[in-house]
C-alpha cells in the first residue's frame, strides 16, 4: 500500500513508465490472440479430417472444397468397397451467395442425413440450446446453426429463416467449437439438394435429378484401415474423384497456416522485444532520476540489498500495473473487432487465459528484470556521489 | 582532578587523494588527527577547498581514508576501530550510531515528513509501527508535530531542515553530523536550527559535529577545527572542558 501511494505521489513518471509497458503488452495480447485464433481453427480441421477421408469431384478448384456437383451413385461406389466403415454423402455451398466474403473462415451450408456415419464422427458437436438433427428431419426445411452464424443472423430457436430463398426453421444452436462449424449451417440432405439444384444451370439440372446430387462424400475407413491405401483405391475405383486425408489436409492445410503463423509469431516476438525495450529503457530511466534519492538512503542507512529490494519491487509492482492495463486495452481490442467482424464473418481474435496470464507475467517478469540492473548499478554508487547529483 | 571525557570519535593520519582523471588528482585530506568527545558540539571551518567535507564524510563512513601514501589510518568510532568494515558493516553502523543532516536537507521528495523519519528507524531495522511512532516523537522534538503528513515541496526550508533534523536524531544516535546544516537557510531560520542543535547538546548531550564556514555558527560551538589545504591549521576552545 505504502508503495502505491509513493507511485502516485510521482504521477507523471509513473504514468508514463506504466504508459510504456502497457504498449507493449497490449500489441503482445492483440497478436498472440490472431496467433492464437489461428492456431485453433488449424487444429480444429485437423481433428476433423482425422480419420476420415474427404471425396470430392476432381473438378473442384481445391482438395478439401467440395462444391462442384457429384452424383450420389459415387457414394454408394464407395460404400461398396470392403475397408469403408461408412459413408456420409454431403452438400457443401455457400451459405449466402450474395454476400462478399470477409477474412476467415467462410459461411456455409452443410446438407448431410443425420447418422450416416454411424457413429464414427469423433468431432462432436454439442448443442448449446435445442436439438441436432435426426434422420427424420429428412423432407422438412429445418436447420441448426453454428454459434457464430446463429449470432450474426440473429436466429433463435423456432425463428423462421430465409436460406438461399427458402424458409427453414431453427431447431438448434450449436456450442462454440472456435473452428469452421461456428459459420456453418446444417441443414437436411434433400433440403440442401433442393437448393443447390435452383443454383444449377439449366443444362447440369437436366442431366442429373435434384435427389441424386451431393458435393463431396466423407468416407469413414474400418478399424486398422490404413487412410492413405484406402483413398488411392477410391481414387482407382471411382471415377472422375478427388481424396483428401487427415494427413494430407495437415500438410496443405498446415504449410499454408505454417507461413501465415510464421508471420504473426514473427510480429508477436517483434512486440515483445519493442514492449520489452520499453520496459527495460523506462525503468532505466526511471531509476537514473533517482540517483539523488539512492544517495539518500544510502548515507542515512538503507543497505545496498535493501535498496535494491525496494527499487525492484516498485519495478514488478509498475510492470505489473502495466501488464493488466495492456492486457484489458489488448482483451477490450479483441472483444471489439471481433464484435465489428461478426456480422461479416470475420473472427480474427481469440484471446486464451495462457495469453492473458503470460502477458501480464511476462510483464511484471520483466519489470523486475529491467529494475535489477539499474538498481545494482544505483546502489553500488558511492552515496556522496550520488548526493550531488541533480 | 580533572576527568577526560571519554572519546567517541578518535582519528589518526587521515588522508585522502580523490584521482579525478590520469593527471588530475586532489589531496584533500593529507594527514589529519582529531578526537572528539562524548557530548561534545564541535565545529569544523575552513575555507572551501580546505578538505572539511571529506573529513566530515570519513568520519561519518560515507568514505574510507586511503590506506596507501603514508602511515595507516585509523578511525575509531566509541572506541572500535571502523577501517576494516565491510560495506554492510559500515551502512549498519551509520544507521545505528550516527545522524547526518546536509545542507540541501536530502529529504524523499515522495515521503511525508513522517515517513521520511520513519525511513531512518526501519533502515536501523526498527519495526515499521514502532518506526512512525518514534518519527512522531522525532517531529514533536523539532516542533512539527502538526505538519507530519506534508511532503518536502509543502515545507518550506527551515521545516525541511527540521524534519532533516528529526530524521536524523529519530534513532538516538551517538553522533550527529551536520554538512553545513544553516547553508541554505536565512539568518532567522538560521537561527532556529542552530538553537535547536544546540539545546540537543545541552539537555540531551547528543555530540555533534557540524561543517561550517560561517563564523556565527562556529562560535555557538564548543570547539572550532580549523582546516586548511587538508591539514589541521589549528583548534579553538570556545567553552572550558566541564
Amino acid at each position: 500500500m505504502r508503495l502505491l501511494r509513493q507511485l502516485s505521489r510521482r504521477k507523471l513518471r509513473t504514468t508514463l513508465t506504466i504508459l510504456g509497458i502497457t504498449i507493449g503488452i497490449w500489441a503482445l495480447v492483440v497478436f498472440s490472440s490472431m496467433a492464437n485464433k489461428i492456431n485453433s481453427l488449424v487444429a480444429g480441421g485437423s481433428e476433423y479430417f482425422t480419420g476420415k477421408i474427404l471425396v470430392t469431384d476432381a473438378t473442384n478448384f481445391a482438395v478439401g472444397a467440395g462444391i462442384a456437383p457429384m452424383n450420389i451413385s459415387a457414394a454408394d461406389q464407395m460404400r461398396e468397397l470392403d475397408d469403408v466403415a461408412a459413408v456420409d454423402a454431403q452438400i457443401q455451398m455457400i451459405y449466402d451467395p450474395e454476400a462478399s466474403q470477409g477474412f476467415g473462415p467462410a459461411e456455409f451450408l452443410l446438407g448431410s442425413i443425420a447418422g450416416s456415419d454411424e457413429g464414427r464422427e469423433t468431432f462432436a458437436f454439442t448443442p448449446v440450446q435445442g436439438r441436432l438433427l435426426t434422420p427424420a428431419d429428412e423432407g422438412s426445411n429445418v436447420v441448426v446453426f453454428g454459434s457464430d452464424l446463429a449470432r450474426k443472423q440473429n436466429a433463435k430457436i423456432d425463428d423462421t429463416v430465409d436460406i438461399r430463398g427458402e424458409s427453414f426453421t431453427v431447431v438448434g444452436i450449436l456450442e462454440p467449437t472456435l473452428t469452421a462449424p461456428d459459420t456453418m449451417a446444417i441443414i437436411p440432405l434433400q433440403a440442401a439438394q433442393q437448393l443447390m439444384a435452383a443454383s444449377l444451370p439449366q443444362s447440369i439440372r437436366d442431366a442429373i435429378s435434384a435427389d441424386e446430387l451431393i458435393s463431396q462424400v466423407v468416407v469413414y475407413p474400418k478399424p486398422g484401415v490404413d487412410d492413405a491405401e484406402l483413398a488411392a483405391e477410391i481414387e482407382r475405383d471411382v471415377d472422375n474423384v478427388q481424396t483428401l486425408t487427415g494427413a494430407e489436409f495437415d500438410e496443405q492445410v498446415g504449410a499454408f497456416t505454417g507461413v501465415f503463423n510464421a508471420i504473426i509469431i514473427g510480429v508477436a516476438v517483434i512486440s515483445l522485444v519493442v514492449g520489452g525495450l520499453s520496459v527495460i529503457n523506462t525503468m532505466a530511466m526511471s531509476v537514473a532520476e533517482r540517483t539523488r534519492e539512492i544517495g539518500i538512503k544510502r548515507a542515512i542507512g538503507g543497505s545496498r540489498r535493501r535498496i535494491i529490494r525496494e527499487l525492484v519491487t516498485e519495478a514488478a509492482v509498475i510492470g505489473f500495473i502495466g501488464g493488466v492495463i495492456g492486457l484489458v486495452l489488448g482483451a477490450t481490442v479483441v472483444v471489439l473487432a471481433n464484435e465489428a467482424g461478426r456480422s461479416s464473418g470475420t473472427i480474427l481474435f481469440e484471446l486464451t487465459p495462457g495469453t492473458a496470464i503470460f502477458a501480464v507475467s511476462f510483464s511484471t517478469i520483466l519489470g523486475m528484470i529491467a529494475g535489477v540492473i539499474p538498481a545494482w548499478s544505483a546502489a553500488r554508487l558511492d552515496p556522496v556521489e550520488a548526493l550531488r547529483y541533480e | 582532578m580533572e576527568q577526560k571525557p571519554t572519546a567517541l570519535l578518535e582519528a589518526r593520519n587521515l588522508r585522502k587523494t580523490y584521482r579525478l582523471s590520469r593527471r588530475n588528482q586532489v589531496e584533500a585530506l593529507r594527514g589529519v588527527d582529531l578526537e572528539i568527545a562524548a557530548g561534545e558540539m564541535v565545529a569544523i571551518m575552513g575555507p572551501s577547498g580546505s578538505g572539511k567535507s571529506t573529513l566530515m564524510h570519513i568520519l561519518g563512513l560515507l568514505h574510507s581514508a586511503d590506506r596507501d601514501g603514508g602511515p595507516a589510518p585509523e578511525l575509531r568510532v566509541n572506541g572500535s576501530e571502523v577501517g576494516g568494515l565491510t560495506d554492510r558493516q559500515r551502512t549498519r553502523m551509520r544507521a545505528d550510531t550516527m545522524g547526518f543532516v546536509f545542507q540541501s536537507y536530502n529529504l524523499v521528495p515522495t515521503l511525508t515528513a513522517l515517513e521520511n523519519v520513519a525511513l531512518a528507524g526501519e533502515y536501523a531495522g526498527v519495526a515499521r509501527g514502532k518506526a512512525k511512532q518514534a518519527a512522531m516523537d522525532a517531529l514533536g522534538w523539532v516542533g512539527l508535530s502538526e505538519r507530519h503528513s506534508h511532503r518536502p515541496m509543502e515545507l518550506s526550508g527551515g521545516e525541511q531542515q527540521r524534519v532533516a533534523l528529526a530524521r536524523s536524531l529519530v534513532n538516538e544516535p551517538m553522533l550527529l553530523l551536520a554538512d553545513e546544516p544553516t547553508g541554505n537557510l536565512d539568518s532567522a531560520r538560521s537561527q532556529e536550527v542552530l538553537e535547536m542543535l544546540r539545546r540537543f547538546n545541552r539537555e540531551r548531550g547528543q555530540t555533534l559535529v557540524l561543517v561550517t564556514h560561517d563564523a556565527d555558527v562556529g562560535g555557538t560551538c564548543d570547539r572550532i577545527i580549523h582546516m586548511r589545504d587538508g591539514l589541521v591549521e589549528g583548534v579553538e576552545r570556545r567553552t572550558p572542558l566541564a
